[in-house]
């Protein structure tokens, strides 16, 4: 085995729990092995929670042959990735964090399985934390299409809804594998042309829905017209197991660009109750600090921009993005550690467009899943 | 005579083809008037008229579909502008005639005579083209290595041998590893006396060639040697052949970095390899860069030795360069280069920090008429100073320095300084080892701190030139010159800038360490705004980038101050240095305006810098201006000495900031300007702190720009610091990195979400606020070139006037404003002339701009029917492919190396560390070098799958579990691969050996390769064997880890107790629990009667019940049949031929396989008894006696009764019938008799014979007669019964008649 040293020095090592998901599947698309230490090490009960371990099942899952290591106190955690594979699969989220938090690195793997991936995901579909399942379908599906992702197989279906703190909800979601992805030039945002949202109640008065969608139409009406805030209120079986509301709202201009902002109601038991108006008040605001910021592509679904632009072919893609959210930089960040994409993904020059926007452009592919891709999606 | 002559000569023929008669034919029908129309078609069209519709579209698709197979699916074109030498791999059986084929071609091109060859030797063989031709041995390994990386091949063959082996290995090596172009050359073709025979043998070896290759290859034809060279006709041939030809991209090559290296440098500390000679090596290797982008720090792979990351990647002036673009046709004789290192050809040689200047040995000067080198004279000019460093050198005792200098520290600056991922960038700054060539500047350093210093002005001094557009050579000389002038202290003053930065950075060198800092440190202040300035001409119109470059400014001047006030207060050595460290990355910012220079000093730079800003943010402009100003003073003050240089230093520094104030203001009109055009109805209240926001905003950006950097790879640093925290034992407890990380801490363990959280919302409520975004908004303010209602204006003046045809009306456009305008301009024109032209102009430009866009709507409207599917595609990848260029063009290469790696073309330098000592010991310069990059994953190892067949011409098949060799990827490496077969159920089933003539899979533990990657096998890569080598070739289909190759087992067992179709079976299994997992399971009797297994029995152990379709005996055997899956042996040894000693290198042997070791030891196989094959014995069977119970026997009717046949008894002796012995006569008679019944007998059996036939015969006759006999009857009989009939009609007739009659005559 003299040759066998040259995989093993190229180990990654972290310390600390933070972005482990982006870590994960970093590691998981560069096929390099992960190793992450002091994981909560000083605090009280260390060790990593039930959603991370959740977390790293799902990645189990959706892999073949992939080696996971974790001490007695799960503060240190070694992960060798194994093949992307897919396939129709279900899992059990833990009610902790929202199926957001899963979803949103599902998304990130999904395109560059061997099989198409078709999962049922079980838990919390909205909760205040993470990007709701409303919101990733309706931003983050355009955005893989953009890619050249899309087809029949690609969905997010929300079949339950569950709120915290119990959950129940339920989600399917299929993606389609492919070979390479398409770059993309993505600098002009265009004009909005219409709102449109979700606001959704289970287990309260249906009433709320429609108290919310007057009160955000209200702010929003003095900008455009043509909003249509859909109210969804499940009942019985689907309507999960935990009482609550909350509201998701979409901006779509005419270069397809989607801007998003989500609130939703404290969970049962937990902090005041919040007046539907106030939540539809304050969501409408939410979506126009967002449009303030601007970019091609809101701040939720930064990261994932970047990532599917690095992983595309070797060529030039462009977005213009908003200011960076904190998660966007760490990885951006990651990645140049990780895939030694430094320069590559990089951001580069920042032109000045509006009063607070920075182009972030050039990515400039690494060829990394140039063949990641290739492996998964091929079978020759 | 004369008429015989007469008649003799031949009449004239007229031609009846060719050109002549062509014309002639036309000349005929011109003159008849019908020449004019040539075409048939024309001439002649009812001829041409649609005969059959179905012939027509058959026709049709058979057309469309020939268009289509000629597409391919485009591709985005991502070869480099100026692409790398074409490589050229000269390849045959030994004496076949390789080098000296090189050896013609070379002076073919380069009117220069090599005399050895050694490595790859690069020429520019025209305008457009280099070539770097190598030749190829006869060692396999060299053949794999060089199949991978070759352009074109060129196959000699001996034509007075044949083809030998080694071409066809070759060919199936380069069939496996994407196909290159392969040109033929048939060489001794001068051996053949014979003209015909020579004929037959070019035809026999092309045809064969053309099988291999594909028919209609080149084979090229040298007929024979002149003074030991080839003829100058056939190699001048054979190089424009050479020059002109294509290449079609090969997918490994294209989608891999990869170098072949024609230079290599041990860059070892010779005191390491004092202490330890066997200790691992720092090499650079040398060679331009091909395939596709190389980044810095990426996985290598180089064949021959290992695996290796790159430590540092970094370009350098192309030795062997294009000619620049020139209107002459051919070279002249100055640009025909051509580069050798390695053969010991290359004039001066660059390297990073270190010029090295071939001096040709001791006859150089011999040589001088014969080498027309360009950079002769230089060579020659630099003679005399690099002899007198020498000297310098002998004497000095810096050497003795350098060594004991401990490396440990340098370590742990560079390890504080630079973060993991900076290193790419800082490595420039960082300390490679020098070379001894210009070292002499060294002695006179007594402090680590100026050696520091000294290499960041080098690196500046690299990067200026890289900088420069001018000639490398020029640049060289100058630099050189430079030198030369230092050395004699002349000051002679150079033009250029450039060259005004490279003195001034060469300076420091005499003077001393404080006077350095100054220098540098104004330096510093000084050639940024050079930069800066120059940008800005650059970019005049563009006000962004003027944003940037003044960003920068801003940035350099700041960090400046920073920096001063830090080096007051610790004037530690350390500090002093990693200070250094930073001003020379800042340098570099400042120079390259790059992103990624954020070492740990910077940032606490840079942290004051944002502390300042911050504070300043909510402070006026004009107020920042003056701190900063002020802070200029501060620096000044600081300075102490004040020489002339400095004076001058000083305006600089002023005109800087007058620089920056003119700037300032520019960036604030241009605020206002955007801001105004963003806000169309703002409040007036908000309109009076424009300006303000304009700046506060301008200070924000300014400050988000750096930060945006600073964030994206602070973050890693933190990341980083983490890993520094373990490699603390590294640095050998001279530094400790302590850091009070606490937040980092917090940080490390922080939640995990995408969410962007908004601190402090803004009031949405406000009028201001809300209409900042309005224009968001499909409601809000268009720009011009899209607002609907302009555009429906401009419409209007276009296509304003029209006339209803139906009513008659006619629709007069508006007066289009603006072209009335323009008319009454023009009208006032003429009579004022005050109006500018430039603005008439415009108005041409806008209508002939207008022009040009109806003209591209109608074609598009026009041209959408033709516009396929596939045309969009190419149209689409073309945009792609020129935004990929356009994207990168603009910025210099060592910006662009960062962005996008380092190009195809470029010459690179890639330095290697812990490479093992025998790769530079037995460095071997004839086998051929190669680096290949890795793609992500490759690096990993794991179970590769594998379609396999053994190669037809390999004579032996392969075994399971033998060691094999094969090339898959950039490596060569030794597996134990399993074969298997896929079953119809999709079961791989283990074979013991290679099918004959068929594909088989094959799995084994080795590098992940990307899928449908080929790859060969060969049992043995050393020696030579007469036999054909390459064992086996197929592709790489998979990459499963779980891995389901099976192997079938079966399990036996006896049965104990047999019920009726219920039977016990013991000895199968071992415990209740093993029959547990197995019920249900099926098994069958070797006699071929099937069961089920139902259930465990308790006892004994491991027996259970089982049912089978019918009563088993118990002397059957029950089996069941399982399938058990097999571990793939994890063996993976690479190839390392390339560390075996010199001549030794074809010698690698890997592990043996068992068959070669006991046949090595002499060891035999302990075979099986029971194995082996023996006679078959079959016994013959006794079958006892029927006994019929005497009860049935009465029973049974007689027929069936046995009958009571006694056994004769023995005849008594009295009954004995005596012998009768005749008499001779008797005997005679006897003899006689006999005879004559014989005769008889066959006389008797003749006469029967006869007789049957005479009785046949008679039969036949008789038959004949009875059938006529039977045929007279029948017609007898018919006539009979007509007459018959007819009379009965008759009777009928007249019966009915005759009753009428009847009754009539009744």
């Amino acid at each position: 085995m003299a040759g066998g040293g040259g995989s093993s020095s190229q180990c990654l090592s972290y310390a600390g729990c933070n972005f482990l998901r982006q870590r994960l599947v970093l590691a998981t698309l560069s096929g390099r092995p992960l190793k992450i230490r002091k994981i909560r090490a000083r605090e009280e009960d260390p060790g990593l929670r039930d959603f991370e371990a959740s977390f790293i099942r799902l990645i189990d899952k959706v892999t073949n042959g992939s080696r996971i290591e974790i001490n007695q106190t799960g503060t240190t955690l070694y992960y060798q990735p194994g093949l992307l594979y897919g396939g129709s699969l279900e899992h059990d989220c833990s009610p902790s964090r929202s199926i957001g938090y899963y979803l949103e690195s599902l998304l990130c793997l999904a395109p560059f399985m061997k099989h198409p991936l078709k999962i049922v995901l079980r838990g919390v579909t909205n909760d205040q934390v993470d990007p709701s399942v409303d919101n990733l379908k309706a931003t983050a599906l355009p955005l893989l299409k953009k890619f050249g992702i899309d087809g029949e197989g690609l969905e997010i279906k929300i079949n339950r809804r569950g709120m915290p703190p119990k959950g129940g909800g339920e989600i399917l979601f299929a993606c389609p594998v492919r070979k390479v992805l398409q770059p993309i030039q993505f600098t002009d945002p265009g004009k909005i042309k219409r709102i449109r949202g979700t606001a959704y109640s289970v287990r309260v008065s249906p009433q709320m829905a429609n108290r919310m969608v007057e009160s955000a139409r209200g702010i929003l009406n003095k900008f455009l017209p043509d909003i249509y805030i859909y109210t969804d209120h499940m009942k019985g079986v689907s309507s999960g197991k935990s009482p609550g509301f909350g509201m998701c709202l979409i901006a779509e201009t005419i270069n397809g660009t989607i801007l998003s902002a989500e609130l939703a109601s404290n969970p049962q038991g937990q902090g005041a109750a919040v007046l539907p108006e106030e939540l539809g008040q304050n969501c409408a605001k939410l979506l126009l600090e967002e449009i303030y910021r601007g970019g091609c592509v809101d701040s939720t679904n930064q990261s994932l921009v970047l990532l599917l632009m690095t992983l595309g072919q070797q060529d030039v893609s462009k977005v213009l993005l908003g200011p960076l959210s904190p998660y966007t930089f760490h990885r951006s960040a990651c990645m140049s550690v990780k895939l030694s994409l430094i320069l590559g993904a990089g951001c580069a020059t920042t032109l000045l467009n509006c009063a607070e926007q920075h182009i972030l452009n050039q990515a400039r592919n690494e060829g990394l899943a140039g063949w990641a891709s290739l492996r998964a999606g091929e079978s020759a | 005579m004369e008429e015989k002559e007469k008649e003799k000569k031949k009449k004239h023929r007229a031609k009846h083809s060719g050109p002549k008669a062509e014309k002639k034919r036309k000349r005929y029908l011109n003159d008849l008037g019908i020449g004019e129309e040539e075409d048939a078609r024309k001439r002649n069209p009812k001829a041409f008229t649609v005969q059959s519709a179905v012939r027509m579209a058959r026709t049709f698709h058979r057309t469309q579909d020939l268009k289509t197979k000629k597409h391919h699916i485009p591709v985005v074109d991502r070869s480099p502008l100026e692409p790398p030498p074409v490589v050229v791999v000269v390849v045959g059986p030994p004496k076949v005639g390789k080098s000296t084929l090189i050896k013609c071609l070379i002076k073919n091109f380069t009117r220069q005579k090599l005399v050895e060859i050694r490595g790859p030797v690069t020429i520019v063989s025209g305008k457009k083209r280099r070539l770097t031709i190598i030749e190829c041995g006869c060692d396999i390994n060299t053949m794999i290595d060089l199949a991978k990386v070759a352009d074109l091949v060129l196959m000699l063959i001996d034509a007075s041998f044949g083809f030998e082996m080694e071409t066809f290995e070759f060919l199936n090596i380069c069939q496996v590893h994407g196909f290159p172009k392969i040109m033929g050359v048939l060489t001794h073709l001068d051996t053949f006396k014979n003209n015909k025979q020579l004929k037959k043998t070019k035809k026999k070896l092309k045809h064969r060639f053309w099988t291999e290759v594909y028919p209609g290859a080149k084979l090229f034809y040298l007929s024979g040697m002149v003074h030991g060279e080839y003829q100058k006709q056939e190699i001048h041939n054979l190089g424009r052949f050479i020059s002109v030809m294509k290449f079609r991209p090969l997918t490994w090559q294209t989608s891999h970095p990869y170098v072949l290296v024609d230079r290599m440098e041990d860059l070892t500390n010779p005191e390491d390899v004092r202490i330890n000679p066997k200790c691992d090596r720092k090499v650079s290797v040398y060679g331009y860069l091909r395939g596709a982008h190389l980044k810095n720090k990426s996985q290598i792979h180089m064949p021959g030795v290992g695996d290796f990351t790159v430590s540092d990647v970094s370009f350098l002036p192309d030795p062997c360069a294009l000619p620049e673009q020139q209107k002459k046709r051919s070279l002249s004789e100055k640009e025909k280069l051509i580069y050798a290192p390695l053969s010991g050809v290359g004039g001066i040689v660059y390297d990073k920090d270190a010029v090295y200047i071939d001096l040709g040995g001791s006859h150089a000067h011999e040589n001088e008429e014969e080498g027309v080198r360009p950079n002769h004279e230089l060579v020659q000019s630099l003679i005399s100073t690099h002899s007198a460093i020498d000297v310098k050198m002998a004497s000095s005792k810096v050497s003795l320095f350098m060594d004991s200098r401990p490396l440990g520290s340098e370590d742990v600056g560079q390890e504080f300084v630079m973060p993991k991922e900076e290193r790419q960038i800082d490595l420039k700054t960082g300390r490679v080892r020098r070379k001894a060539l210009f070292d002499e500047e060294e002695k006179k350093e007594n402090d680590d701190a100026v050696s520091d210093e000294e290499d960041d002005q080098e690196e500046e001094e690299a990067m200026s030139e890289d900088g420069s557009d001018g000639d490398d050579e020029e640049d060289a000389e100058e630099e050189s010159d430079e030198g030369e002038e230092m050395a004699l202290g002349s000051a002679k003053r150079l033009k250029t800038e450039v060259a005004k930065e490279e003195s001034m950075s060469e300076l420091p060198a005499f003077a001393d360490s404080e006077d350095d800092l100054e220098m540098s440190s104004e330096e510093e202040g000084k050639t940024a705004p050079e930069e800066n300035e120059v940008e800005e001409d650059d970019y005049d119109e563009q006000g962004t980038y003027r944003n940037e470059s003044s960003d920068s400014e801003f940035e350099a001047v700041s960090k400046g101050v920073a920096d001063s006030e830090k080096y007051e207060i610790a004037s530690e050595d350390r500090e002093m240095r990693s200070q250094l460290s930073a001003r020379s990355l800042k340098k570099k910012t400042v120079l390259t305006t790059d992103s990624g220079n954020c070492t740990a000093e910077e940032a606490s730079g840079s942290e004051v810098e944002s502390l300042d800003e911050g504070d300043d943010e909510e402070q006026s402009h004009d107020e920042l201006e003056a701190e900063v100003s002020n802070q200029k003073q501060f620096q000044h003050t600081w300075i102490k000495k004040a020489d002339s240089s400095r004076q001058n230093k000083l305006e600089a520094v002023e005109a800087e900031d007058d620089d920056i104030e003119n700037l300032l203001r520019e960036e604030e009109e241009y605020e206002e300007k955007t801001d105004f055009s963003a806000d169309t109805a703002g409040a007036l209240k908000w309109k009076e702190d424009l300006t303000q926001k304009a700046a506060q905003a301008f200070l924000r950006q300014q400050q988000s720009t750096p930060n945006l950097r600073k964030l994206v790879y602070g973050t890693a640093v933190e990341d980083d610091e983490h890993e520094s925290e373990d490699a603390g034992d590294e640095l050998g407890g001279l530094f400790q990195v302590r850091r009070p990380d606490k937040e980092s801490k917090e940080k490390a363990n922080a939640l995990d979400c995408s969410k962007f959280l908004i601190e402090k919302p803004q009031d949405w409520g406000l009028e201001e606020v809300m209409s900042s975004i309005k224009d968001c908004f499909v409601t809000g303010k268009w720009e011009d070139d899209k607002d609907a209602a302009k555009l429906l204006e401009e419409d209007e003046e276009l296509y304003g006037d029209f006339e209803d045809l139906e009513t008659g009306v006619v629709h007069k456009g508006k007066p289009a404003a603006e072209g009335d305008e323009s008319e009454n301009e023009e009208e006032g024109n003429d009579g004022k002339k005050s109006k500018p032209e430039a603005e008439e102009e415009e108005k041409k430009k806008e209508r002939l701009d207008k022009k040009r866009k109806l003209k591209e709507m109608f074609d598009a409207e026009y041209d959408e029917g033709d516009a396929t599917y596939f045309d969009d595609l190419k149209e689409e990848m073309h945009k792609q492919a020129q935004l990929n260029r356009a994207e990168f063009e603009d910025q210099d290469d060592e910006t662009r190396v960062q962005y996008e790696g380092f190009r195809p073309g470029m010459y690179v330098r890639i330095e290697i560390e812990n490479v093992p000592c025998e790769f530079v010991l037995n460095f071997d310069p004839h086998y051929p070098i190669i680096l290949g990059g890795l793609g992500n994953s490759e690096g990993n190892v794991g179970y590769v799958q594998l379609r396999l067949k053994k190669h037809r011409w390999y004579k032996k098949i392969l075994k399971t579990r033998d060691p094999l060799i094969l090339s898959l990827g950039w490596r060569r490496f030794q597996t134990i691969p399993m074969f298997y077969i896929e079953d119809h159920n999709g079961r791989h089933r283990l074979l013991k050996y290679t099918p004959q003539h068929m594909h088989c899979g094959a799995t084994f533990w080795g590098p992940i390769t990307p899928q449908g990657t080929g790859f060969l096998a060969v049992q043995s890569v050393s020696g030579t064997t007469p036999d054909f080598r390459i064992a086996a070739t197929g592709v790489v289909l998979d990459l499963d880890k779980s891995i389901t190759v099976v192997k079938k087992l079966k399990l036996t067992g006896f049965p104990f107790k047999i019920y009726k179709n219920t039977s016990f079976i013991k000895g199968m299994f071992n415990s209740q629990l093993e029959v547990a997992k197995f019920e249900g399971a099926a098994i069958r009797t070797v006699s071929g009667i099937r069961g089920q297994i139902k259930k465990a029995l308790r006892a004994p152990a491991g027996a259970f019940r089982a049912t089978f379709e019918d009563k088993l005996l118990m002397s059957d055997i029950v089996f069941v049949r399982t399938w058990y899956p097999v571990s793939i042996p994890k063996f993976y040894n690479p190839v390392t031929s390339l560390l075996k000693p010199a001549g030794e290198k074809d010698t690698w042997r890997g592990m043996k396989t068992t068959g070669q070791l006991r046949h090595e030891r002499g060891i035999k196989l302990k075979q099986n008894k029971d194995s082996l094959y023996k006679p078959i014995v079959r016994e013959k069977r006794h079958f006892n006696k029927l006994h019929i119970p005497k009860a049935l026997q009465k029973a049974l009717p007689f027929k069936n009764k046995p009958k009571n046949l006694e056994k004769k008894g023995k005849t008594p002796k009295d009954q004995w019938r005596p012998a009768v012995i005749r008499e001779p006569h008797e005997k005679k008679i006897s003899a006689l008799l006999n005879a004559l019944s014989t005769v008889n007998n066959y006389k008797i059996k003749k006469a029967r014979v006869k007789h049957r036939q005479q009785v046949k015969e008679y039969l036949k006759v008789k038959q004949k007669e009875e059938e006529q006999k039977l045929k007279r009857q029948k017609e007898a009989k018919k006539k009979i019964y007509r007459i018959l009939g007819q009379r009965e009609k008759k009777m009928q007739k007249s019966s009915l008649k005759g009753s009428s009659e009847g009754e009539k005559d009744v």
